[in-house]
């Protein structure tokens, strides 16, 4: 039966709630003779279907159960479902499968972001207008720009929850229904995107008032309450991830000891918990002032427009590093395998992620030179982005420290951390003429901006392609194909490259962001040619990277062990592929994570005795 | 292990694992709260007049709602009190109380949106009055089911003088509930 699918009996009773509560929304604004209440009966009706969506999957019967006084067990076995569909695709609160579900559908959305991406290269390849309208261009950047972080956020807390537990020698997450029901928050927050293409939204994902509180486009309300969902969906992964960290590491594990990923994960949920909440009122505020008529950003009711920037960027600029830190956290954690040696500057390492908390969170000004801020802030918000570069600097000297004379190896992983470390550089270096009061008046809001965030989002593209290589035989127990991955990267790179440079170029020509047309004669066609040239050698490459995942998992040369000959507890005590269950008695650390140098190292851990990873791992050293 | 594991978080409710994650979940809320304290701040501060002409709160039955409050911050420790030494039914009698005082609140609350004398969509002070305290009653319900929950689970037995913890944890966000009413309080009513 379809309906013992998690999945469909949620849409079925989502769908069904927001109609219903449409209509009779529809009706009672008929009878009573009120106007129509537009955005804000949209609202309601989302409110409805997104709550009515999460009873339809069982998201909150542990919950009502909990409420009703029944007594509960808290620490349950992971369900038994009667296929993959039905354990893929319904509230499963095993970290594994949440992993997977995270990564795939953060690829799922990568496409589709990509597709919105070559359809704006397309258009803007040749001057005039080709096939979109200027709404319909400007609605594809938010959603391009809103999805592609989506994708961040998907594919990094994938990354987190496949891996955390294993790595920290845990069994599952510290709280694995709230686990699944951060991932269920996708569904439908992709839907409500989506839905944005049928009223558009011209804002582009910063949503700035008075445009976005416009009622020209009716898009808003579910863009926004999609982007509302991707971020109550971080708080609570967030809150889990930290829990887990400092409550589930295998005994003798000290915070020192652990992988270094655990650091930047800790440091990234620290960031998504708290900072979060900014974006969150902005977005309620926009709403309310779409559909009630407030008037916060109002400057005819008293109300200040300037005021949304503070509090979207007081989130969106810390939202960097929340993309940034686990990027750098994979970076970290492959760098000494590859090398073979210990990691550089393991404490310092841990602590910059840290101080990217505190620092990141006092720069958000930044985004605002050009608006203009309070006198007073200035100074703080210079300060404070120019302190950004110590920690970030402290990383490259931690993975450049670990590389140096070590003996590296390039299987694909390898070749995308590097290509990574690359685009970040690039990223940061062209961060600096913005960073100039006077160039920046020149540069602002032109392509070269777009190509400078391009380069250092994509280093988390980087990472996150480094990750799914590294670990699929840990999750599939098959090997990818090394040649086809090395296609990938190459392809990527000389496409993206094009990309950029193309787009740094006309930036500097004087090409403004947001507009799909430019006039002819000014030289700027072969830069768009070559950036429009580039984004299909991207598309083709993401095409070889889903081939390659979809192929291997037939084709692949069966692995089961080691595969890297990794220290870290999920490859060193968890054969691949990774059964359901691991670490039902959590191991023994006994030696140093990253003590690649010494030849006759002791373990890092031991496994418990019987069972603990699967029925073959009994107590013995693994090296 | 269960008898131990409860009375480490007996001891200190916040170093359990679940009771980590309610501290962090309520430094979410805080940043939500603050959040809505700056955008009110932000615009006393670029607005001449503030609060515009002819918008009043009232007061008094601000005052009345912080007695309110703080009373059913008393019956809810009460509670937890009570559970602690076994005694189930004054438990039950204290946590019926809290639900009584709560729903006061959001009564009066209620009475005073309806007869003041500005809307939201009148101007800016309106907006984020209406949203601040919005936002604050909204919490109040929730914290009401909570409440709720956790007198249906006493009745039903589930708490006693060796298992708190979910009594100690709920009541802990019904305080947070009550402490952000303070700020609100001194923010519309005092500080205006």
């Amino acid at each position: 039966m379809m309906l013992s699918i998690g999945l469909v009996r949620g849409a079925l009773v989502g769908f069904l709630a927001a109609g219903v509560t449409s209509e009779a929304l529809r009706l009672v604004r008929a009878s009573t003779g009120t106007s129509a209440g537009g955005d804000l009966d949209t609202s309601l009706a989302i409110l409805a279907g997104v709550l009515g969506y999460f009873v339809g999957l069982g998201a909150f019967s542990y919950w009502f159960r909990w409420a009703a006084g029944e007594e509960v067990e808290e620490h349950d076995e992971h369900p038994h479902f009667r296929s993959a569909w039905h354990a893929y695709l319904s509230f499963n609160p095993n970290h594994k499968v949440i992993g997977i579900q995270y990564v795939v559908t953060a690829l799922l959305v990568f496409l589709l972001a990509g597709v919105f991406a070559l359809l704006m290269r397309v258009e803007l390849t040749l001057p005039g207008l080709q096939f979109l309208s200027y709404d319909q261009y400007n609605t594809l950047v938010g959603l391009h720009g809103l999805i592609m972080l989506g994708t961040i956020f998907a594919g990094t807390a994938g990354l987190v929850n496949f891996l955390l537990p294993m790595m920290l020698g845990a069994r599952d997450m510290a709280f694995p229904r709230l686990n699944a029901l951060s991932y269920w928050f996708w569904p439908p927050a992709a839907v409500l995107l989506l839905l944005t293409l049928t009223g558009g939204a011209d804002s582009g994902w910063t949503l700035y008032p008075p445009l976005s509180t416009q009622p020209r486009m009716t898009g808003y309300t579910f863009f926004m309450w999609g982007f509302y969902l991707v971020g109550f969906s971080s708080i609570l992964g967030g809150i889990n991830f930290v829990v887990t960290i400092f409550k589930m590491r295998a005994p003798g594990m000290s915070l020192w000891n652990m992988p270094v990923f655990a650091w930047f994960t800790l440091a990234m949920s620290l960031l998504s918990i708290t900072v979060t909440q900014f974006v969150a009122t902005s977005l309620v505020t926009v709403l309310l002032e779409r559909g009630m008529g407030m008037g916060f950003y109002n400057p005819a009711k008293g109300g200040n427009a300037l005021l949304f920037q503070h509090l979207f960027w007081a989130y969106s600029h810390p939202a960097v590093y929340i993309f940034a830190l686990p990027t750098w956290g994979v970076f970290t954690e492959l760098i000494p395998v590859f090398s073979r040696k210990p990691l550089f500057a393991y404490k310092l390492t841990a602590l910059s992620a840290m101080s990217i908390v505190l620092v990141g969170s006092i720069v958000w000004g930044h985004h605002l030179y050009p608006a203009g801020m309070e006198e007073p802030l200035y100074v703080p918000m210079i300060v404070g982005t120019e302190l950004v570069s110590v920690p970030t600097g402290v990383m490259f000297l931690a993975w450049l420290g670990t590389m140096w004379m070590g003996r590296m190896v390039f299987p694909t992983p390898a070749l995308f951390v590097v290509g990574g470390i690359v685009w970040f550089l690039v990223g940061g270096l062209t961060g600096l003429p913005l960073a100039s009061a006077a160039l920046d008046l020149h540069l602002n809001d032109t392509m070269f901006v777009v190509a400078h965030f391009h380069h250092t989002l994509a280093t988390f593209l980087f990472s996150f392609f480094a990750a799914l290589y590294y670990w699929y035989p840990k999750a599939t127990g098959r090997m990818y194909s090394e040649a086809w991955g090395k296609a990938h990267f190459w392809l990527l790179n000389i496409g993206f490259y094009a990309i950029t440079f193309g787009l740094f170029r006309i930036g500097i020509l004087g090409m403004r962001r947001r507009v799909p047309d430019y006039a002819a004669g000014l030289g700027w066609e072969p830069w768009s040619i070559a950036a429009t040239l580039g984004a299909f050698l991207v598309g083709i490459s993401v095409l070889i990277l889903v081939g390659n995942l979809v192929a291997s998992l037939w084709q692949g040369r069966r692995v089961t062990g080691n595969v890297w000959e990794s220290r870290s507890l999920e490859w060193s005590l968890v054969p691949s592929p990774a059964p359901a269950e691991t670490f039902l008695v959590p191991p023994r650390v006994v030696g140093e994570l990253y003590d690649y140098a010494a030849p006759r190292a002791p373990a890092y851990a031991l496994a418990a005795v019987a069972g603990a990873s699967g029925e073959r791992e009994g107590q013995r050293e693994v090296k | 292990m269960h008898a131990r594991v409860e009375a480490v978080a007996a001891e200190r409710p916040l170093a359990s694992p679940v009771g980590l994650a309610v501290g962090l979940f309520l430094l979410s809320e805080a940043f939500l709260f603050g959040s809505l304290f700056i955008i009110y701040y932000y615009l006393r501060m670029h607005t001449h007049h503030w609060p515009p002409e002819g918008a009043e709160v009232h007061l008094v039955s601000g005052g009345i709602n912080t007695g309110v409050l703080l009373l059913s911050s008393l019956t809810v420790s009460l509670a937890v009190g009570a559970i602690q030494r076994d005694r189930v039914q004054a438990a039950v009698a204290w946590l019926g109380a809290t639900l009584g005082l709560g729903a006061l609140f959001f009564g009066i609350k209620m009475f005073e949106w309806a007869t003041n004398t500005f809307g939201p969509a009148d101007h800016a002070y309106g907006s984020i009055y209406y949203t601040l305290t919005g936002f604050h009653a909204l919490h109040v319900l929730v914290g009401l089911g909570i409440i709720g929950a956790l007198l249906t689970r006493t009745l039903k037995g589930r708490f006693s003088s060796r298992r708190f913890l979910g009594m100690e944890l709920g009541t802990l966000y019904w305080h947070f509930v009550d402490g952000v009413w303070l700020l609100v309080f001194a923010t519309i009513y005092l500080v205006r």
